[in-house]
């Protein structure tokens, strides 16, 4: 009898409380930080052309944003909310750890593989000013995630903007022979583009209830 | 309010620092050794740098025509060990073959530790030297030369034929210095002087600097003498081919033959469009009458040239014209890729060989 | 807009000083890409290919340079070519290097003058890259396929 309880006890927490699964494909798909809200447009655009760059760029933006997201939830949680600044400090100084974080990463993957470095880590550069990431550390405390689930968030967060400009770059492949009319060459074929995927996003909404 | 900005500060502080450790100690190679051609030279330089640079620096000058940026693939250089993956910007520029057999571009590999490279010999003999511009001499409206005095090393020993790299500085728009190729064109028995004959080229970064910027008294750097373009030991009749500046190696050759008295039947023929393309015919013209083994023979292609009496035509046609069939001949040419192609293919026609045509590569 | 480290440093060997005085882009602010596009567009709205533009183009080369120095009349217009020593590298790498020196095109009746290396042909060949507007050698696309005789 108690061990049926402590059972069903059981299984009612874990319903009510959302899981790290859920968190990151809620990240990842359904409130995917390109698609969903806009955020990380601008390599995207660009640097969609070939898909090789893509996939670097897009693995970059998921270490950088999952590694930060955890960082900038520890130092949140542990030091600007005891010193009741949050408020007022949280902007500036989730920019400067996201700055620095990448910059310091640049070189450790330097040091550590070449190799890595040549498929992923010329790309770091090009991150410091991706609002996604940014973005995703902001959402992150507006949902008042703590450090793990911060790390999750971030990761999901990271492969759904990766997920949007892997996509992105295989529909631009296809497209390349395509007629398309001058005017909307470059940028504009590539927003419309981004807009039917974001509608096509929207349907995954109902999967998961966040 | 002050906590505020004391926590701001505090963290810009701490990253700041953290980063500046970082480098210090993740982007410190540390002093690494480059081994040159199996311990013929061993190198200790600082790590961090490409090869191509640490090696100049250290006095091994491996040519390059694009400034280490790695497009002109000129600074080839074979690694033995300790090169690392191969850089992303390098593949392009090298053959599958190549890649087998370690050929990097040394002006993308860093050097990040011990390496162990093999260049060819000759590089060894190449030095940097400081000169000073004792003479600018307009040779035409285009065409300038200059006359160099050697300062440190005050002398230099090469092979008619032979090339130097010139340095042009930073000036105007340019934000760094940039070497380009000219063949020497006075006799190696000057040792203490280098003459180069330079012609403008439009838009170019050099032949601006020197016709718009060098003037006598000035310093200049260079490095060499580079190139295999030279003479052979035999005493074959010889069919010399130039145009514009391709006047150079010629200048030099015919000088140092005179002065050791070698006298081997030679035919030299300068191509030019028009009489104000002409220089040193005066000199040319002198040295044809005094050496009986020596023809020297302009030719004009332009349209009406009333006032010339010499021979007329595409300089491919005068060859074609004056030079038999050999049975025992060697070319030499040098000018535009153009002129070459064209003399190559007349030369072929009349039954030289291809390995009696000598040419420089890097024109 | 935002470039690959590829492009960044195709754009940086363009940049003056570095491969020629002026460099391929000048003052010309748009990024490569963007240059690239809209030329290919302004080519495919004519109609043509770039292809067909380069082979006009060098068959031009071909008989100013095979006349070395003297003018010839192609098409219509007088072609010469200056000639210089040296050779110039493909700004995108591993294309090899172009020999130096320029063709000058005129119109007899005055007025045009379009100037191309040999490495220009190439550029738009493979690249379809007609450098950046204020350079010397830029060449509009449809001016060039006009003075070719393919419009």
């Amino acid at each position: 009898m108690t061990a049926g309880a402590s059972i069903l006890a059981q299984i009612t927490v874990a319903q009510q409380a959302p899981g790290l699964m859920a968190i990151f494909f809620a990240a990842a798909i359904t409130d995917n930080i390109l698609l969903t809200r806009f955020l990380g447009m601008c390599s995207y655009l660009s640097i969609s052309r070939q898909m090789k760059s893509a996939v670097g760029l897009g693995a970059a933006v998921v270490v950088v944003t999952a590694c930060t997201a955890a960082l900038n939830a520890a130092l949140y949680w542990h030091v600007l909310k005891p010193l009741g600044l949050e408020v007022s400090l949280q902007l500036i100084l989730f920019i400067i750890v996201i700055a620095a974080f990448v910059q310091l990463l640049e070189m450790i993957v330097e040091r550590v593989s070449l190799t890595l470095y040549f498929s992923l880590g010329v790309f770091l550069p090009l991150i410091t000013v991706n609002c996604a990431i940014l973005g995703a550390s902001l959402f992150m405390i507006n949902k008042d995630y703590q450090v793990v689930e911060g790390l999750v968030y971030g990761a999901g967060a990271g492969v759904g903007w990766m997920l949007a400009i892997v996509l992105l770059a295989g529909i631009r492949y296809r497209l390349r022979n395509a007629k398309i009319p001058a005017a909307l060459e470059g940028p504009g074929i590539t927003l419309i583009i981004s807009g039917i995927m974001a509608l096509a996003f929207i349907g995954f909404s109902g999967l998961i209830k966040s | 309010m002050a906590l505020a900005t004391l926590v701001v500060a505090g963290f810009c502080t701490a990253f700041a620092a953290l980063l500046v450790v970082a480098e210090r100690y993740l982007l410190n190679y540390g002093q690494c050794k480059i081994t040159v051609n199996e311990g013929a030279r061993r190198l200790d330089v600082k790590g961090g740098s490409t090869l191509l640079a640490s090696l100049m620096g250290e006095g091994i000058f491996i040519p390059s025509a694009c400034g280490g940026k790695g497009t002109c693939a000129y600074c080839k250089v074979k690694v033995l060990d300790g090169g690392g993956p191969v850089v992303p910007t390098e593949e392009p520029l090298l053959t599958p073959q190549e890649l087998a057999d370690n050929v990097r571009i040394s002006c993308q590999v860093k050097v990040r530790n011990d390496i162990s490279v093999a260049i060819p010999e000759e590089l060894f003999n190449v030095r940097e030297y400081t000169a000073t511009v004792e003479r600018i001499r307009d040779l035409t409206y285009d065409i300038k030369e200059l006359r160099l005095k050697l300062i440190d090393p005050p002398e230099i020993s090469f092979t008619p034929g032979q090339y130097v790299q010139l340095q042009a500085p930073p000036y105007g728009d340019n934000p760094d210095s940039v070497y380009r190729a000219y063949s020497i064109s006075s006799p190696p028995s000057d040792e203490s002087h280098v003459e180069l004959i330079i012609r403008l080229v439009p838009g170019g970064i050099c032949t601006t600097w020197v016709f718009t910027v060098l003037k006598e008294g000035m310093e200049v750097k260079f490095n060499g003498p580079h190139g295999r373009f030279r003479l052979t030991a035999s005493d074959r009749a010889m069919v010399w081919i130039a145009g514009g500046s391709g006047m150079a190696p010629f200048w030099c050759m015919v000088r140092h033959l005179r002065e050791k008295n070698i006298a081997r039947a030679c035919r030299y023929f300068f191509g030019a469009v028009a009489q104000r393309d002409l220089f040193l015919t005066g000199e040319l013209a002198g040295l044809s009458k005094e050496l009986g083994w020596f023809q020297f023979i302009p030719a004009l292609s332009g349209k009406d040239q009333s006032q010339w009496s010499g021979e007329r035509g595409l300089i491919t046609e005068v060859v074609d014209r004056h030079v038999p069939c050999p049975d025992s001949a060697e070319a030499y040419l040098c000018g535009s890729p153009g002129m070459i192609d064209a003399s190559i293919k007349v030369l072929q026609a009349k039954g030289f060989g291809e390995k009696d045509i000598y040419f420089d590569k890097f024109a | 807009m935002k470039q690959t480290p590829q492009e960044q440093q195709i754009a940086a060997r363009m940049a003056p000083g570095v491969l020629s005085r002026e460099g391929f882009l000048d003052g010309d602010r748009r990024a490569l890409a963007e240059i690239i596009d809209t030329d290919r567009s302004a080519v495919e709205s004519a109609g043509l290919t770039g292809e067909q533009l380069a082979d006009g183009l060098e068959a031009v080369l071909k008989a100013a340079m095979a006349a070395m120095g003297r003018e010839v009349a192609v098409g219509g217009w007088t072609a010469r070519y200056r000639e210089a020593m040296g050779r110039i590298p493909c700004p995108w790498g591993g294309c090899g290097v172009f020999p130096k020196g320029e063709v000058e095109m005129t119109q007899p009746t005055g007025g045009g003058v379009l100037r191309f290396t040999p490495l220009s042909v190439h550029l738009i060949r493979r690249h379809s890259f007609y450098q950046g507007r204020g350079t010397r050698y830029r060449l509009e696309p449809l001016v060039l396929a006009r003075a070719l005789g393919m419009i």
